[in-house]
């Protein structure tokens, strides 16, 4: 009696609705979506995205407070990159005793953001940048070097340049 | 031979419900398939020899790009097994931290696991629920490690860094809500006629079957073997730890459904047992500038999300590099089981089959 019961009213389907039912009317109630905690999606290009503080995005250079290229030139990075994207070119500089990297070349493309380049750096001359939106519609674009006409290894990149709504 | 009735038919590469670059060859009799064999190595990358090239320490980024919903759990395997070559002692409290964040892999691995098996066999409402709570995790990936998926979360000797300010409280409130989480799914789908018809009985695999093919982890399991390598080889903080290995005897797609639910509850346990007994202290040993090998072997093998994942490493005297580096990978050898369960059975049911047994591409083909 109870199976044909269970089998005639389908207890299981509206067991299912209403916990669909209970998620909607939470949010569907809560005038205001962005102030409430219940809804999951964020509005993604309107609403920047928050990354927590240990993201790890794109290759930056550093520079010291008087504007100067921290790097110098121990290869420990181009050494330690498991893709070898990294190419630096010693050289030297009027005025600064520390070798200069006359070259500083990334590959974007093939970096896979693993930070073990910033982690064997000894000088703190280099970290990754808080940036995702790395999307560019020409290959050149990822080759970045000291000096870049789009992007280069000091500034981040420059976001929404290479992105459809600037268009 | 082809009888006169029968069809051959691919079911992929790129079919939706094949988790990837799996292509099944299927001959069919009218809707029973009378032969099934699994064909792999579209997203072959040649990990193991990369590895080979490539110094101890860069060996993790590979590791994270086979299995890629398990990547700390993978990352765990490969850190040990370093260890285990070079015979460091890794501190307590990284060996706790590592523990906690491989049970939150396992999480993440056996939700995304339950939504696409889920989607694939028709319950579209699932998939958005388990998303939500991996999110979570996600984000606690990334505030540990500064990646979400690519995790490269440790470090041979311990990890990187210590856990980040705030880690604590988010630990706290995702466990605050996810027993209720893992109460929706099963409200959705325990007593749902739709997904029980499809799932009880379908793509059995007996326990013989399944210890002759290798097969291991929630895939064993559900067959009725106790067997977790958290119990049986404790590695990491297990052997302090206090859980359950959760097993059935139906082997079929339900008893893998349940199994793998009653995993995520003991998880969420190791979790909160991490999280009460966290020792103070450093997280990194100490290690030599240069990690040399001697002439040595090992294989070490951990319990991922998916079962046994094992690296086979051989060092080389006086070099930096692994000799020989072989990954048993879980996935790869699940997958023999396909033909066993799915022969004999309606096409309809080989979705069931791919699905239950949790596969990930990255992993098979390396
Ligand atoms: S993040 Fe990794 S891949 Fe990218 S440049 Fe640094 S070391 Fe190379
Ligand atoms: S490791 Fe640091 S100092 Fe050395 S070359 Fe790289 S960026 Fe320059």
């Amino acid at each position: 009696m109870n199976k044909i019961l269970r089998t005639l009213i389908p207890f299981d389907i509206v067991k299912g609705l209403s916990i669909t039912g209970k998620h909607f009317a939470k949010v569907f109630f809560s005038a205001n979506r962005r102030k409430v905690p219940f809804h999951i999606t964020s509005e993604y290009p309107e609403v920047p995205a928050k990354v927590q503080p240990r993201y790890r995005g794109r290759l930056t250079l550093l520079k010291d407070e008087q504007g100067e290229i921290k790097c110098v030139c121990c290869l420990a990075c181009e050494k330690i990159c498991p893709t070898q994207v990294i190419t630096i070119e010693k050289g030297k500089k009027e005025g600064r005793k520390m070798p200069f990297p006359v070259r500083y070349d990334f590959e974007m493309e093939r970096c896979i953001f693993c930070e073990f380049c910033v982690e064997s750096c000894g000088f703190d001359s280099i970290i990754l940048n808080h940036q995702f939106e790395l999307a560019a519609y020409n290959r050149e674009d990822f080759s970045i070097g000291m000096e870049g006409l789009g992007q280069n290894m000091y500034e981040p990149s420059p976001v929404g340049k290479f992105s459809v709504a600037d268009d | 031979m082809f009888k006169n009735e029968e069809m051959e038919i691919n079911l992929g590469p790129q079919h939706p419900s094949t988790h990837g670059v799996l292509r099944v060859k299927l001959r069919l009799d009218g809707e029973t398939i009378t032969h099934c064999r699994p064909m792999i190595g579209y997203l072959h990358r040649g990990v193991e020899k990369i590895c080979e090239n490539q110094t101890f320490f860069q060996g993790q980024v590979w590791t994270d790009r086979m299995d890629y919903c398990s990547a700390v759990a993978n990352n765990l395997g490969w850190a040990e097994a370093n260890e285990k070559l070079f015979g460091i002692t890794v501190p307590r409290r990284a060996q706790y931290i590592r523990t906690m964040l491989n049970e939150f892999n396992r999480l993440a691995s056996h939700l995304i696991w339950l939504a696409t098996h889920a989607l694939d066999i028709g319950a579209m409402t699932v998939f958005l629920y388990a998303f939500r709570e991996r999110e979570d995790i996600l984000d606690m990936n990334e505030a540990f490690c500064g990646s979400r998926l690519t995790t490269t979360a440790f470090r041979i000797g311990g990890l990187r860094e210590d856990l980040p300010p705030g880690f604590e409280k988010l630990v706290k409130k995702f466990l605050a809500k996810f027993p209720d989480c893992i109460a929706e799914y099963e409200n959705l789908l325990n007593e749902n006629r739709i997904w029980k018809k499809r799932t009880i009985g379908v793509a059995k695999l007996s326990a013989e079957d399944a210890i002759a093919l290798g097969v291991t982890g929630p895939v064993l399991r559900a067959a009725g073997v106790p067997y977790d390598i958290r119990k049986a080889f404790p590695y990491a903080a297990y052997a302090e730890m206090n859980f359950d290995v959760p097993t059935r005897t139906e082997a079929d797609t339900y008893a893998r459904y349940l199994v793998r639910m009653d995993e995520m509850r003991q998880s969420a346990r190791i979790i909160q047992q991490c999280m009460d007994g966290m020792p103070e202290g450093p997280v990194m040993a100490k290690l030599p500038k240069i990690l040399k090998a001697e002439v040595n072997e090992v294989y070490h093998a951990t319990e991922a999300p998916k079962g046994e994942i094992g690296y086979y490493m051989v060092g080389e005297k006086g070099s930096g590099n692994p000799y020989r580096f072989h990954v048993r990978a879980p996935g790869f050898i699940n997958l023999q089981a396909l033909p066993k369960m799915a022969e004999g059975s309606l096409i309809a049911d080989i979705v069931a089959a791919i699905g239950t047994l949790d596969i990930v591409l990255g992993e098979i083909d390396r």
